[in-house]
């Protein structure tokens, strides 16, 4: 009864081809399971590298635990058939689930279901680690807080990741989110990635890729064709692109000096210091091959003074900050006073600083300074700790001259020095309740036996720089205690290397368990001659000294009664110790590298480059420019990977291949489903490669155009594929539209009834590759571009969108425009009719 | 079905047993699709038999296949055709060899202002021989009827031809005698600047589904054309292709031809579209919409569909509705032609294929397109 029996023939009762049967996936057993192992592997294996950012391994099983049961629990649903969107939310709803389970258990409803409390209980451990986040360097304490940030972030990245790899059809683009886990160390570990998480991460990735051909709807992989060079030698192109990347890349860029990307050195995006937390950036600057932030200073001291910038006086947390007593903090530099007893005669001294490019709100000068001249913007010092500080500006571009006063001071003054500390603020004196023991136990047998302050103080720098105690800017970082804080001086303590800051927080925690006032002064050590003079105070041939990012110190500041703060100098090979400290009582077995009275004019020798050779272990090298704020760093880093992949995924580029993964994918709702979109993605290659469909043209009309202006090269030709192509998917559109619903096409490939959906997809998919081939072979370059990554399919989507608003305030004011002309009218002719009656 | 299938086209001489039969038993006008049970055509037989008949009017008339094709669609979509043209091009010789190649009763009117309406509807007599009326079926009881320069007869014999057009029917003394299936009449006229035409009514003129313009031949055929048709007349070889019974199949077909909604949606839209376009005083009417979807679906079916197209309703659209609507004074000023008009319109259309998709899922009912 119908012209088209062949059709009909196929057709199967009204019911039937409502619901067209759903086929079984030959393969759909296993699949799943693959992808989640893929995924694991790779974020499991990528986080492998946080090791360094975060302490310790204590971290590592929530994290785990949490890839697991996300990436689990999207392979179940799969593995059930459920859509892209629900697998999505699925393993949304699972991060949330075991995040709640692993951290708010006690809030929650069976354990894993969030409540009110949940929420609040939320809010303070996000508190806690934006506080560690601001505050402490790395490797940080791996606290709640940080662990399920952390964790939530990776949660998050498996979800993209999936569906980067599967819903949107893109699995190449999924290693980005691998990318964002990797960022992280690349960038804060001095150690970088390291080379058994690059290489899980690698895997997990190629596994990804490899599996992501189950869910490619064969749009570039189903065509096997001459311009389709098929699966492997893609897979190997890709390889070997990726490899050379990797060799390459690392010779081209300055900041590469060492190895290469895994375990070499890295670029630091960050720029130079903010100085927000000198303890922080103290490791990197030190490790910082080549320095930066050049200081340049000349003074009318003899010897080149320590520059001072902030102290450290609080030494309980987890971390120690710059002090910042902001209220009592006085406005101006000219008059700078002591709070403190001092002997009547003091030693003056002027020196003229040029901090250059260095930028930090902290002002280095020598200690103690009376007064600043010189500076623009607002500076305010601190009566406590005579810090200066700016408001409103930075060191950067300043140049200033301060008199500073020191008291000439001798260990015989010093030993005389025994009466208890007495008008010396409690911040100097508060020793922390959570002291480990080990400290308290090393400084009573250091310093026990002893009864003076100043006796005290020479045991424990006679201490740390016996030869018991090496000086490494490794070992902190390698064994996971870099940084500074009560836990960490535990750790030192006990491996016997580190740095100046560990060397000048343990002689200061010692002390105030002693008894002694102390704080932790950071700045810089005495600088090297340049060879240029300068005039400073009217003296004319003052040596000019430099010191920059590698001369970065901290040193510890005891306080003694009548004589004010004293420094001393615990790190061995680094700096000066003063001559009072030199006395007989110093091991004479200790590596202390220069005594004062030599240093004077023995430039050569003073501070000698503070490279740390003696290290076994690779440099890490370091990036242009030191690490600054790696607080905030992972943070931002990973912050910065989930914008970044939020970015890309607004580009035209990959908004275009969603949009036509989802078309292609609609041929499981049904044929007629999945033939409408196939035609609407073929409209829209057409828009993309310059013959956008007209309103009033019909289906047939508009391929016959697009056939005919040659886009798709001559038919019958090389490209004749993409013309049958062209063809079948407007026959079928056509029947799909405007046919009998009974007769809706049933695909010619279906070998069997039930695969036949999954067969009508692949179809579709594998016609439109070949019209998007037969397009791209005969575009020009720059079409193939804008093709490409500017479609204007999209564009126009796009600005249909962006426009909308506008579109409509538009239609509002015609309306209020008519509406007021309308009124207007009635009432002129109302009182024309009135005056008129 | 029709004994009468060897006559001659001259000839007007309706058998007087099957005007008996028939008349008693009035039937619908569709006879197609209600009345008569007629199987509807495989689409092979269909195409095949459609090719035949385009292959014997091509053979005589060369380099008209346009024309040839429109004439089988409206035959099949059961309208009636108006050819008009200047003399001699040929329009008396297609609807001439259209008729021939279906084996079928043809008669044919050569209008004149002095012809009678009961010259085409027929007339009762008193049989002496019996002492009762008896009717004498007129010209127009014919499967194919061809009406030559219509525009020269009398207003009120042309609309005598108007009922029989519209109704399938001829009503006379009060009784309505039914016209065979298929039943078309091809009539053709003269351009009506010419002398002495009466105009075609509007109304009239809508009851004709299509209206083709001849158009003079190209030089190759018209070179062809004299070197074939000097020695004889080329009807003389042309023979029935088709039966009648085969040609109601055929239409049984057509009337098959799914429309979808999107379809309607789309006449309906050009309709209006005509109506409020500024160039013309008269738009489509109703009627004229029927007769395009009606056109379209056999336009489909030739095609070798069995659903229609927005491209079957584009290309009947210009000959269904041309000679329907009227230009508006200024367009007609401005040169601009009814056809051209048309085109513009349906340019300007647009094919709304968001909306095609919507009744598509709704729909679960087969059976449409009756």
């Amino acid at each position: 009864m119908t012209l088209a029996p062949e059709r009909s023939r196929n057709s199967t009762a009204p019911g039937e081809s409502e619901q067209p049967v759903r086929p079984a996936h030959p393969r759909v057993g296993y699949q799943p399971w693959i992808m989640a192992a893929g995924t694991v592997l790779a974020t499991g294996g990528a986080s492998l590298s946080l090791n360094g950012v975060m302490r310790g391994w204590a971290w590592y099983l929530p994290l785990l635990t949490t890839v697991l049961v996300v990436a689990g629990v999207m392979a179940l649903l799969r593995s059930l058939r459920a859509r892209p969107l629900v697998v999505t939310a699925g393993g949304l709803a699972a991060l949330v689930a075991i995040l709640t389970l692993t951290f708010f258990r006690g809030t929650a409803v069976a354990g894993f279901v969030p409540t009110g409390q949940t929420l609040s209980a939320l809010e303070g451990l996000l508190q806690r680690a934006g506080e560690t986040v601001l505050s402490e360097s790395t490797p940080v304490a791996p606290n709640a807080g940080i662990v399920l940030l952390a964790c939530a972030a990776v949660g998050v990245l498996v979800v993209l990741l999936d569906a980067l790899a599967v819903p949107l059809g893109m699995p190449a683009t999924s290693g980005i989110a691998i990318l964002a886990i990797l960022v992280v160390p690349a960038m804060l570990k001095p150690q970088s990635v390291g080379w058994l998480a690059f290489l899980l991460a690698a895997a997990g990735y190629l596994v990804i890729l490899s599996c992501s051909q189950w869910y490619d709807t064969g749009a570039r992989l189903a065509g096997d064709t001459v311009r389709n060079p098929g699966q492997t030698r893609r897979t190997a192109l890709i390889g070997a692109a990726a490899l050379a990347t990797t060799l390459v890349l690392p010779t081209a860029i300055p900041g590469f000096d060492t190895g290469s990307f895994p375990q070499g050195s890295r670029l630091n995006a960050w720029g130079t210091g903010n100085g927000l937390n000198p303890m922080i950036t103290l490791g990197n600057s030190l490790r910082a091959p080549t320095g930066s932030g050049r200081i340049t200073y000349g003074t009318t001291a003899g010897t080149a003074p320590y520059l001072r910038s902030v102290t450290v006086d609080s030494f309980s947390g987890e971390s120690w900050g710059p002090d910042d007593r902001g209220a009592a903090r006085q406005a101006g530099t000219s008059r700078i006073q002591q709070g403190t007893v001092l002997p009547p005669e003091l030693k003056r001294s002027v020196t003229k600083i040029s901090p250059g490019n260095f930028s930090s709100p902290y002002l280095p000068v020598p200690y103690a300074p009376e007064s600043v001249e010189g500076l623009n913007g607002q500076w305010g010092w601190d009566p406590l700790t005579l810090s200066i500080r700016s408001s409103d500006t930075n060191t950067r571009g300043q140049q200033y001259t301060v008199v500073s006063s020191m008291p000439e001071l001798t260990a015989d003054l010093l030993a005389r020095s025994t009466r208890p500390p007495d008008g010396v603020a409690a911040d100097f004196t508060t020793v922390p309740a959570d002291v480990p023991e080990i400290v308290r136990s090393t400084a009573d047998s250091v310093a026990g036996f002893t009864s003076s302050p100043f006796a005290k103080a020479l045991a424990i720098q006679t201490y740390l720089r016996s030869g018991d105690f090496t000086y490494s800017l490794d070992t902190p970082a390698r064994a996971g205690y870099d940084g500074n804080g009560l836990s960490v001086l535990a750790d030192f303590l006990g491996q016997k290397s580190g740095y100046c800051i560990h060397f000048s927080s343990a002689m200061a925690v010692m002390a105030r368990v002693q008894g002694i006032p102390s704080r932790i002064a950071i700045g810089y050590a005495p600088g090297r001659l340049t060879g240029e003079t300068m005039t400073v105070a009217g003296v004319e041939g003052v040596s000019q000294y430099e010191v920059d990012s590698r001369d970065a110190h901290a040193w510890p500041e005891l306080y003694f009664e009548g004589l004010g703060w004293v420094p001393f100098e615990p790190t061995p090979s680094r700096g000066i110790v003063p001559s009072y400290a030199t006395s007989s009582s110093a091991a004479p077995g200790s590596p202390q590298s220069l005594e004062n009275d030599d240093a004077l004019d023995a430039p050569a020798a003073t501070a000698p480059a503070p490279t740390p050779s003696s290290s076994a272990v690779p440099l890490p090298g370091g990036g242009t420019s030191p690490g600054a704020g790696p607080g905030a760093g992972p943070w931002l880093a990973a912050l910065g990977g989930v914008l970044g992949i939020l970015l890309l995924g607004v580009t035209p580029r990959t908004i275009r291949g969603a949009v036509r993964a989802s078309r292609l994918r609609a041929g499981r709702d049904g044929p007629a489903a999945g033939i409408t979109a196939a035609w609407t993605e073929l409209e829209d290659l057409g828009t993309d490669y310059g013959v956008p469909p007209q309103l009033s043209e019909t289906p047939r009309n508009y391929t016959g155009r697009l056939r005919g202006t040659g886009v798709l090269g001559e038919p019958g030709g090389m490209d004749d594929a993409g013309h049958q192509a062209v063809l079948a998917l407007t026959s079928d559109y056509e029947t799909t539209v405007y046919g009998p619903p009974e007769a809706n096409p049933e695909p010619a490939v279906a070998g069997t009834h039930v695969s036949g959906v999954d067969a009508a997809s692949k179809q579709a998919a594998g016609r439109i590759a070949a019209v998007q081939e037969a397009l791209r072979a005969n575009a020009t370059r720059p079409a193939q571009l804008r093709a490409g990554w500017i479609p204007p399919s999209t564009l126009r989507h796009m600005a249909r969108f962006a426009a909308a608003p506008l579109h409509g305030t538009a239609v509002l004011v015609r309306l209020t425009a008519k509406a007021t002309v309308r009124s207007w009218e009635g009432a002129r002719d109302g009182l024309r009719r009135l005056r008129q009656g | 079905m029709d004994p009468h299938h060897g006559m001659t086209v001259e000839e007007a001489s309706p058998a007087q047993e099957r005007a008996r039969r028939n008349g008693h038993e009035p039937r619908t006008p569709q006879a197609g699709g209600a009345g008569l049970p007629v199987q509807a055509m495989d689409a092979d037989s269909f195409r095949t038999a459609s090719q035949r008949i385009l292959t014997a009017i091509n053979t005589v008339i060369d380099g008209k296949a346009d024309a040839a094709r429109l004439a089988l669609t409206v035959l099949l979509a059961q309208g009636h055709l108006l050819v008009e043209d200047v003399p001699g091009v040929g329009k008396t010789l297609l609807a001439k060899t259209l008729a021939r190649t279906i084996n079928c009763s043809v008669s044919r009117i050569q209008f004149t202002p002095d012809l009678l309406p009961s010259d085409v509807t027929g007339v009762s007599i008193y049989n002496q021989s019996s002492r009762a009326f008896e009717f004498r079926p007129g010209a127009v009881f014919a499967n194919i009827v061809i009406g030559d320069e219509i525009n020269r007869a009398s207003a009120k014999t042309q609309s005598a031809l108007l009922e029989c057009m519209e109704e399938h029917q001829v009503t006379v003394d009060g009784r309505s005698y039914t016209l065979d299936e298929p039943f078309m009449v091809v009539a053709t006229q003269n351009p009506i600047e010419m002398e002495g035409t009466y105009p075609l009514p509007e109304a009239q003129r809508d009851r004709f589904m299509a209206r083709i313009s001849m158009g003079y031949p190209d030089m190759v055929a018209e070179i062809e054309m004299l070197e074939t048709h000097q020695s004889s007349s080329p009807l003389a070889g042309v023979s029935p292709v088709v039966t009648a019974t085969e040609v109601a199949a055929m239409i049984a077909a057509v009337q098959h031809v799914y429309v979808s909604q999107a379809i309607k949606e789309y006449v309906v839209a050009l309709g209006r579209a005509t109506r409020n376009s500024p160039l013309l005083r008269l738009g489509a009417s109703p009627r004229s919409l029927l007769q395009l979807l009606r056109a379209a679906k056999a336009t489909a079916a030739l095609d070798g569909r069995n659903f229609v197209l927005p491209d079957d309703v584009v290309s009947v659209a210009g000959s269904v509705l041309s000679h329907r609507i009227i230009l508006d004074r200024k367009a007609a000023s401005a040169g601009d032609t009814p056809a051209g008009v048309i085109r513009s319109i349906v340019a300007a259309l647009p094919v709304d294929r968001e909306s095609a998709q919507r009744p598509q899922a709704a729909e679960s009912t087969p059976g449409h397109g009756r």
